[in-house]
């Protein structure tokens, strides 16, 4: 009898862990779709799509509140919206603004969850730039809030190819007299695009843009360097990124614009 | 047994039961979502609470999803420039639920309303209308904070130095705020002989910069015109140094934090000397001694715990100059020297998650020594303070805020001063100074800030001082509130009453205790619009009714509290910033501010009633690297007043001025033009920046006084020091 009851018990006890693991995967099912969704929009730039994904993770955050990696995609679309709609010197600051704060926000939820998360400092890097363009008066203030939080992220997970990216990104528009321009963005791009070769996160939500940035602002830089043998590097390169990743409209677009342009 | 089945049974079935949402006959939700003025919103998120059920509306505002989630639920619609609005709904199963949703203002995330009437504002608030990097770059404001404030409306230099005269009123009715405590001469070469003073704020240390030119809040006490309150920085965001070295100057600056940001520390130390800059400009004024100035100053800041902080501010500054000037009795060299010391000691922290309690501790002594011919003084004056300011929340809608003060003032002359004023010879009679004075004032002030909505907002407040010195006590009521008109513009009124003790030397002259304290009342109404400070228009205009103001009695020997006056005028201020390359703005005031001369007079011109003042400020951007700027400054002539004829006085063997009626007269209109570039660079491998000045770039005369020969039979006009100046210099970040 006594055998029976704890047979009763176990099989409440499986059934109920059975329920909730079904719900826990419908929530990563959940994730999962919206990565996928969220992959396509970024690929195009789309804000309209991007806007909808954005939808679908905040829905999300309905059956786990607070989830980190929920409010890290938000914040992460946000900033996709925000660089988005810099544009040189048309940019829309509003829009620059609203998203980068909402981007900031968003963060700060998924960091006060879960602190340890390399890509979400890098991440408050890369928004730590757009407030250039709403607030280029607060340059200590700025540069501060970047340091912070790219020494952060260097200290949890330095062979991050995002890391990598986001350095090579700002070094690329920096001007040369300061230690920037395309001739020292070019080793740490290089750096990024062999991490990025390598790397495969530990989960399958886990973020994982980047790779066609990496390839891009590497063609961008050799082209820009122009030293013997880089207009070859950058078409090679070029070619390997398109077949690689087809679907970026930022290496069909941009990059093979400029590619036309003066890789030649 | 049974109780185990019962629970395995419940476990169960409530799981099981759980899932049989899903299973149900699902409903449609659909509906469109628009704002209060009708326009449909596109890609605002629809949820049904505690589900991953909804969708976003498309660009007609429409939205539509099928849901098995029944019965009495929540539907979230939110967006990111939208606050979140939850409905309650009850979805009947396999029906078609229709919601209309209007998202209105209440939901609209709009800025706090944080305008003022008459206030300029910089720093870290998101409504700045002048920026740190701003005020470093107006040509001619030799990246001075109060020479940056006189291109705004209201306010005039005295003297094209750092002090500034406000709406009319006299510069003594300016009080600089400074971390709850009061700064009374931030000043170097203060009140020299045509000699311009600077400022010994730093601006890149001021993390709030707020000066406001009248209907300014109860908690300002003993002041008739204008505050300008600053807030230091508290613990840096960074660690650096910065050096700066020009034809004048030479400056080190630095910032240090610990890693963990509990303890923080800023220091800055500047010499001046202008030997170089009067060579290369070829200025030939008689100095002696030459110009020169210290100054050192720094923060001390440590996290006493989550809210708690504890701060300290110390600033020393040291002048000394002489320069030539020839009166009618006496023709030699003007010497001034002044030390000025300040520290404050502020506390601050959270008593709750919404309130703020701050205390300070401040004291300052200024010291000062004149000397031109028979003139030899020295004053010092002791100030201390002790204030303590709570702030808090009472509901969603109303804010309050109170605190008290208690202030000691001491003034001490010492010295030698002539028996008559028309005779400054070294060897005029004379009589000696050795006269203390002192007095003490407590205040008191309680202030509402009642958000009546989000477009409406009423500040009101009472404050009431004490004097220690003459037993009067007053009270002041003041009141402001500000309308939104559209989401950038706000018209804005402010009244109050103000009051302010006469200074303790008109106590010490008279001989007296029985000045009341100056009354103002301020009537301010305007309109702004601003547009994330990319376009700002302001119109303000405003009244100020002066009573009970330090006059002379009709025999001129003694003072009385008789004085009345007023103050009327308009300001407009214009800004426009064409991203990335242009910044600039227009400022114009008019003002009508008279005074009654001594008892019983008719009201004439106050010694500011400069009527017209035109200011255009202008930076470009040539490249990311380099700024070019210039300023234009055209105002009516200062008031002044001529003398007549003269008397000889054979015992003196001097003559006296037979004056005309005081301020009857004006100087020429006043004119300059500035210009100034600044390229960005690196120097081994640092940020590095070279700045280069044109000051009064026509080299205008503008007028500083008039003269007079020995009888007074010719009169001599004194061009101000400022002539054609070129200076340059450069800053590297260490």
């Amino acid at each position: 009898m006594k055998n029976f009851s704890k047979t009763v018990l176990l099989s409440a006890v499986i059934i109920l862990l059975c329920v909730n693991f079904v719900k826990a995967d419908d929530f990563t099912d959940a994730i999962m779709k919206a990565k996928k969704n969220l992959q396509a929009s970024m690929n195009t730039y789309d804000e309209k799509a991007l806007l909808k994904v954005r939808g679908e993770f905040e829905r999300i955050l309905q059956l786990k509140k607070n989830e980190w990696i929920v409010t890290y995609y938000l914040a992460l679309i946000d900033y996709t919206i925000a660089s988005s709609a810099m544009g040189g010197e048309n940019s829309d600051k509003d829009k620059v603004k609203k998203y980068t704060e909402s981007g900031f926000g968003n963060l700060e939820k998924s960091i006060l969850v879960r602190d340890d998360f390399a890509d979400s400092y890098i991440l408050r890097y890369a928004l730590s730039f757009n407030r250039w363009i709403y607030e280029s008066d607060k340059m200590n203030d700025i540069i501060a809030q970047s340091e912070e939080a790219k020494t952060k992220s260097e200290k949890l997970e330095s062979d991050n190819p995002r890391l990598s990216l986001m350095d090579g990104i700002s070094t690329y528009y920096m001007p040369e007299m300061f230690g920037g321009g395309a001739k020292n963005a070019v080793p740490i791009l290089e750096k990024s695009v062999e991490l990025f070769a390598k790397r495969v996160e530990k989960e399958a939500y886990y973020p994982d843009w980047g790779k066609d940035m990496a390839y891009g602002f590497l063609v961008l830089a050799y082209i820009k360097r122009d030293d013997d043998g880089d207009k070859k590097k950058a078409a090679e390169l070029f070619s390997k990124a398109a077949t690689e990743l087809p679907d970026s409209s930022f290496l069909k677009g941009f990059v093979k614009k400029e590619l036309d342009k003066n890789g030649k | 047994m049974k109780i185990i089945l019962l629970f395995f049974f419940a476990a169960v079935f409530s799981t099981v039961y759980s899932q049989q949402d899903s299973l149900k006959t699902t409903s449609v939700v659909k509906g469109t979502v628009k704002n209060k003025s009708g326009k449909f919103l596109e890609n605002v998120n629809v949820v049904i609470e505690g589900t991953i059920d909804g969708t976003s509306t498309d660009e007609k505002g429409y939205y539509e999803f099928e849901t098995g989630k029944t019965g009495k639920r929540v539907i979230i619609f939110s967006a990111v420039d939208f606050g979140e609005k939850k409905m309650d709904v009850d979805i009947e199963p396999g029906s078609v639920f229709v919601l209309d949703v209007t998202l209105s203002n209440t939901e609209f995330k709009t800025d706090e309303i944080n305008v003022t009437a008459s206030s300029f504002t910089s720093g870290e608030n998101s409504r700045v209308t002048l920026s740190p990097l701003e005020i470093t770059r107006i040509p001619g404001a030799d990246a001075d904070l109060y020479r940056a404030i006189t291109t705004f409306p209201g306010s005039n230099q005295v003297d094209e130095g750092s002090r500034i005269a406000v709406r009319g009123g006299d510069p003594s009715e300016v009080l600089t705020f400074l971390d709850g405590a009061s700064l009374y001469n931030p000043f170097l070469f203060s009140d020299n002989y045509n000699t311009s003073s600077y400022s010994t704020v730093n601006p890149w240390g001021m993390k709030g910069i707020n000066f406001s030119s009248g209907g300014f809040s109860a908690k300002y006490g003993n002041v008739l015109s204008a505050v300008l309150d600053l807030q230091s920085y508290d613990i840096p965001q960074t660690k650096g140094m910065f050096a700066i070295i020009g034809l004048a100057n030479a400056g080190l600056s630095g910032v240090y934090k610990t890693k963990d940001n509990k303890f923080g520390a800023t220091f800055s130390a500047g010499q001046f000397f202008i030997k170089p800059m009067l060579a290369i400009n070829n200025d030939n004024t008689d100095f002696s001694p030459t110009p020169t100035a210290s100054n050192f100053g720094g923060t001390l800041a440590y996290k006493t715990s989550h809210t708690g902080l504890l701060k300290y501010y110390m600033n020393y500054s040291y002048d000394d100059m002489g320069v030539r000037s020839t009166g009618p009795s006496y023709d030699g060299y003007y010497s001034g020297k002044t030390k000025n010391f300040f520290t404050n000691l502020k506390y601050s922290f959270a008593p709750t998650d919404v309130s703020l309690l701050n205390t300070s501790v401040s004291l300052s002594t200024y010291n000062r020594t004149d000397k031109y011919g028979i003139i030899n003084t020295i004053s010092n004056s002791i100030y201390g303070k002790v204030r303590t300011d709570f702030g808090t929340p009472v509901s969603e809608k109303v804010d309050i805020s109170t605190g008290m003060e208690y202030e000691y003032n001491d003034y001490k002359a010492n010295g030698t001063a002539p028996m008559y004023f028309y005779n400054l010879r070294e060897d005029a009679p004379f009589f000696t100074l050795d006269n203390l004075d002192k007095t003490g004032r407590a205040g008191v002030y309680l202030e509402t800030k009642y958000k009546i909505s989000d477009n409406f907002l009423v500040q009101g407040g009472v404050r009431s001082d004490y004097y220690t010195l003459t037993k009067k006590t007053v009270i002041d009521p003041r009141l402001s509130v500000v309308l939104r008109i559209t989401q950038h513009s706000f018209l804005k009124a402010a009244t109050g009453v103000y009051h302010q003790n006469p200074g303790l030397v008109y106590f010490l002259q008279g001989n007296t205790t029985d000045l009341k304290p100056e009354q103002a009342v301020h009537y301010i109404i305007g309109y702004e619009y601003n547009r994330d400070n990319d376009f700002i228009l302001r119109i303000e205009s405003y009244y100020k009714d002066y009573s009970n103001l330090v006059s002379n009695s009709i025999n001129y020997y003694d003072y009385t509290s008789d004085g009345k006056g007023y103050a009327k005028g308009m300001d407009v201020f214009l800004k426009v910033r064409l991203k990335p390359k242009f910044n600039g703005w227009v400022s114009y005031s008019y003002v009508d501010s008279k005074r009654t001369p001594y008892d019983g007079a008719d009201k004439i011109s106050s010694d500011y009633d400069i009527t017209h003042t035109l200011s255009l400020v202008s930076e470009y951007n040539i490249s990311d690297y380099l700024t070019v700027g210039a300023t234009y400054r055209v105002s009516t002539g200062k008031p002044y007043t001529p003398v007549i004829g003269s008397v000889y006085d054979p015992s003196q063997n001097a003559y006296i001025p037979l004056y005309a009626q005081r301020n009857s007269a004006r100087f020429p209109a006043y004119t300059r033009i500035d210009v100034n570039a600044q390229y960005i660079f690196a120097l081994f491998g640092r940020f590095a920046v070279a700045f280069a000045a044109l000051n009064n770039l026509l080299n205008t005369k503008n007028l500083y006084e008039y003269n007079y020969n020995f009888d007074y039979s010719r009169k001599i006009a004194v061009s101000s020091s400022n002539i054609r100046t070129i200076y340059f210099g450069m800053g590297l970040q260490l």
